[in-house]
Order: C-alpha cells, then structure tokens, then sequence
C-alpha cells in the first residue's frame, strides 16, 4: 500500500515563507526537497491532482486505480524500457500463479457475443463520463490494439491476431495459451502493455470464453 | 470580412519579429514543414485535416478570444492586457511556448490555464465560481477563446519551457514519473500509447512521444477536434487520456496536471509549436 513518506518528506523539507510584493502568499511545502517518485505520489494523493472519493464499477473508489501493485511498480520504468531479468521472472511468476480456471475447462463461447465485446471498449471508465454496467455489457476492447477479423480496422500496438485459431488450431495447449494471454499476459510476457483481463476482473469468465470463441471458431470472421 | 480581420493579425505579428526560425509561422505552414523534415504515419494521417487547416475553426475562436483579451470585464471591469504570462504585462508573443513556467507571484509553476484563471480572479475580480473562470470546455467558453488567442500568438515558435527554477525542474521530473507510472483496472501509463513510433489505435496513429517532430504535433493544444467539433485544450487532453487509462478525473487546477504539462512540452522541446492545431 502507498506510504505517507511523501507526505514526511514535504514536512520535514517545509519551506520559509514566501515573500511575494512584500506580502506572504502561502507556505510551501518544499517541492525541490523531495525524489522525483516522491512529489508525483504527493501531487497525485496528497495534493488534490485527481478525485480519488468516486466510487468504482469494481466497488470502492478512484483512489485504487491509481495505487500501485507490485506488477504496476515493478513495470513502471522511466524512459520506458524492461526491469532487469530477476524482477522480470518474478512478475512472470506472480502473473502465472494470478491465473485461474473455470469450472469444467476452457470453453469456448459464442463467437458473435465475442465479436461484439472484442470491439466494445466499453467499461470502467469513471471521472468525467463513468461507464454504467448496468447498460451495457463490459467490452475487452481488443481492436484497440489488436488486428482481428479484416471486416474492421485493429490497432498495431499488439501483434495481429488474423486468422488465429484458423492458423493454430484448437488444442488444449492452444487454448490454455489464449486463455492465459487474455487472462494475465505477464505470465508470457512479464511487464507487457496489455492489461490483465482475468486476473483484475476487467472480463468475466464468460465474457472470455466469448472473446476466446471469436479467436478460435471456424465460422468467427476471424478465421475466414 | 471576418477573414480578413483573422489573417491580419499574424501579418502584424510577422512584421513586428526578426526574421529567425523563432518568428510567428502559420499554423498549416508549421505542420508542412515538420511532415518534411522526416517521414512520420502521424504526422502525415489526415489528407482532410492538413487540407483544412487555413480555414480551421480555432482561427475563429481565436478571434472571439482577441476580442475577449482587450475588452475592460469582470467586477474590475478590466481587461487581461495587465496579465503576465511570463514575458512581461501583455506580452503574448512567444508566451505560450515557454509555458508551463515558475511565476514569482504566486510562488508556483503555472500552465496558460492555470495563469488565466489567477489573472481572472487577481486582475479582473472574477470569482473563482463565475463560468467565466469555471467553464474550461468548449468553443464558446471563455477558456477556450482566450487560450486559442493567447497560444496562437506563439505559432511556429520552438518550444521552449524554462528549467531555470528548481521547482521547474521538480515539476518535470515529477511528470516524467507520472507519464511511466503504471496503475489501474488496465494496467495503462501515457508510455502504454505513445512509447513507440508508428503504432495505432484502431485507426489513428499515434504520436511517438520520443519523436519531437510528432511530439510538438501531438502538444500543439489548442487545436479544433474535429470528431467533438469544439477546440480542446491541453487540459482536456490529459483529462481525456485518463478517462481512457480507467483513471480517475484530474483536478485542471492541480500540479498533477501542470507536472504531466511540464515534462511533455519539455519533451517537444526545439520543435516548432502548431497553433492553433486541427486534430481529429
């Protein structure tokens, strides 16, 4: 959980009062006294940066969607680049251990329902316009980043998934590897850029095997 | 007739500057110059867009903003010519570009927002609840007419936000972190979308952070967003990047928000700011 530390290191670096024209305009805390990591904690919780009291579609408020867990921390590297090896394996190892199964195995859904949540990016966003789940089902949003079916337009920020069960087949293996990516990538990939659909509970266990249908049935217009 | 008044105004600026790289530039002629200079998917993306830009909106409420600017209002029925943006009482040549900076007066890094609104309040007597302060969305706001006229005057200009002031450097380097800190029901950082050149989502290609040419594209706010059919403001953008990470609602009067401000203009910096913009 996030520390006060921020906070003790403003204090304990509490600036003299500023003279501005002669008058007093406030008393600082001592922004320049602190570490990089330590004022952007501060400007996020302490400061007013967000508003952390809304409440959430998961339960609870905003202020957990900005506290970090050991992947988010582990992963966060400035200019963007990989953790070292040692922190990569035990995200990896973290992530496979999040991993659960559905009672009865892997199934795969209706690839219709699947098309639609693959294309929805509906769901959790909060702030300005939060996302009733009441009204709609909550989408996986995967043509964001992905190329799925050509009927539509994918991103490229993850690889192209075209023809993925066409291609690959339906094994166990196969479908336990799809079911794993959807469900916490860093089991693969520690430090990826896809979020953890399973493990953060963003899809339901029926929305992923919808979702996994798609992927992987015959008639879906990915496999065409 | 409305025209006319719109392209006189950058002949008046031109005239006025020396003639180096940092002289006012047309907007369209700003964002032709950056696709020449290397080749770039986001740069490049929108035919129509880079078609449309000499008639973009913003020109518009950029002139409703002029209007606002010079006019005596609020309770001390005065206008903004008194306010500082940082080069001097009035001075808006090149202000916007060296935004956001440390000013004095309030002890405090300050984007163009952020300083209208105590410029509001101190100089024109505002309440801090009068729409005129309050309301920051929208082409008939206030806002967004005032800081489409204000940043308009620094097109072309490189950008160039001072680091002389610790608390400048701390504000960066505070927004750095928060550009890679991951959090979140999706896991996302700004990094998550713009930490590779040449990647879309859905469609749109996105702006590479670590490409300057793409970067002072991507920066250049205000600009008319063709999809809402209202010109945004940096503000806006970084609310809206949140909303889209499942984050929570940033506070537009918070240092969060200016640190995030800081370190991306820091990052476009040298590049030729676009403005106002047309964005899709």
């Amino acid at each position: 959980m996030f520390k006060k530390t921020p906070v003790a290191a403003g204090i304990a670096a509490f600036a003299s009062i500023m003279i501005a024209g002669g008058v007093a305009v406030a008393d600082k805390i001592d922004y320049t006294a602190m570490t990089p990591q330590e004022l952007a904690e501060y400007l996020i919780f302490e400061a007013g940066g967000f508003n952390l009291d809304q409440e959430v579609q998961e339960g609870g408020t905003a202020m957990q969607r900005m506290v970090q867990d050991d992947m988010h921390k582990a992963c966060s590297v400035i200019g963007g680049g990989k953790p070292d090896q040692a922190t990569l394996n035990e995200v990896r190892t973290a992530a496979a251990e999040s991993i659960t199964y559905p009672e009865g195995g892997i199934q795969l859904g209706d690839w219709q329902r699947g098309r639609d949540l693959a294309w929805s990016g509906f769901g959790f966003r909060i702030g300005h316009n939060p996302d009733n789940h009441d009204a709609r089902p909550v989408g996986g949003n995967c043509y964001n980043c992905h190329q799925l079916a050509t009927d539509r337009t994918g991103g490229t920020v993850g690889p192209s998934l075209t023809g993925y069960g066409k291609t690959r087949g339906t094994s166990d293996a196969i479908l336990k590897y799809a079911y794993d990516m959807i469900y916490n990538p860093h089991a693969y990939f520690p430090c990826t850029n896809m979020p953890r659909f399973g493990s953060s509970g963003f899809l339901t266990q029926e929305a992923i095997a919808d979702i996994m249908a798609y992927m992987f049935d015959p008639e879906s217009p990915v496999n065409q | 007739m409305l025209k006319k008044a719109l392209l006189a105004l950058p002949v008046a600026l031109a005239v006025g500057a020396s003639a180096n790289a940092d002289s006012w530039k047309a907007p369209e002629d700003v964002l032709q110059g950056l696709i020449d200079s290397i080749d770039s998917m986001y740069l490049t993306q929108s035919e129509m867009n880079i078609m449309m830009m000499p008639d973009n909106p913003a020109l518009w409420v950029a002139d409703d903003g002029r209007e606002l600017f010079h006019t005596p209002r609020g309770p001390n029925n005065v206008s903004l010519e008194a306010c500082d943006f940082g080069k001097g009482p009035g001075v808006l040549e090149g202000a916007y570009v060296e935004l956001p900076r440390y000013f004095e007066d309030t002890g405090r890094v300050m984007d163009l927002e952020n300083r209208l609104v105590h410029c509001m309040i101190t100089i024109q007597g505002f309440e801090p609840d009068d729409p005129a302060v309050r309301q920051r969305h929208g082409s008939g706001s206030d806002h967004m007419q005032l800081q489409t006229y204000i940043a308009m005057q620094s097109s072309g200009m490189a950008w160039n936000p001072p680091m002389e002031h610790p608390l400048e450097v701390a504000m960066r380097d505070a927004g750095e972190v928060m550009f890679y800190r991951r959090s979140g029901i999706a896991d996302f950082n700004c990094n998550t979308c713009h930490g590779e050149a040449g990647k879309q989502i859905r469609a749109s290609v996105l702006p590479h952070k670590g490409t300057a040419e793409e970067w002072s594209k991507a920066i250049s706010w205000p600009a008319f967003r063709v999809g809402h059919d209202h010109v945004r403001s940096s503000q806006h953008r970084i609310r809206g990047c949140y909303w889209q990470m499942r984050g929570p609602l940033i506070n537009p009067n918070s240092d969060a928000s200016i640190a995030l401000m800081s370190y991306w203009t820091d990052a476009a910096r040298g590049q030729p700011a676009i403005l106002p913009d047309m964005k899709r």
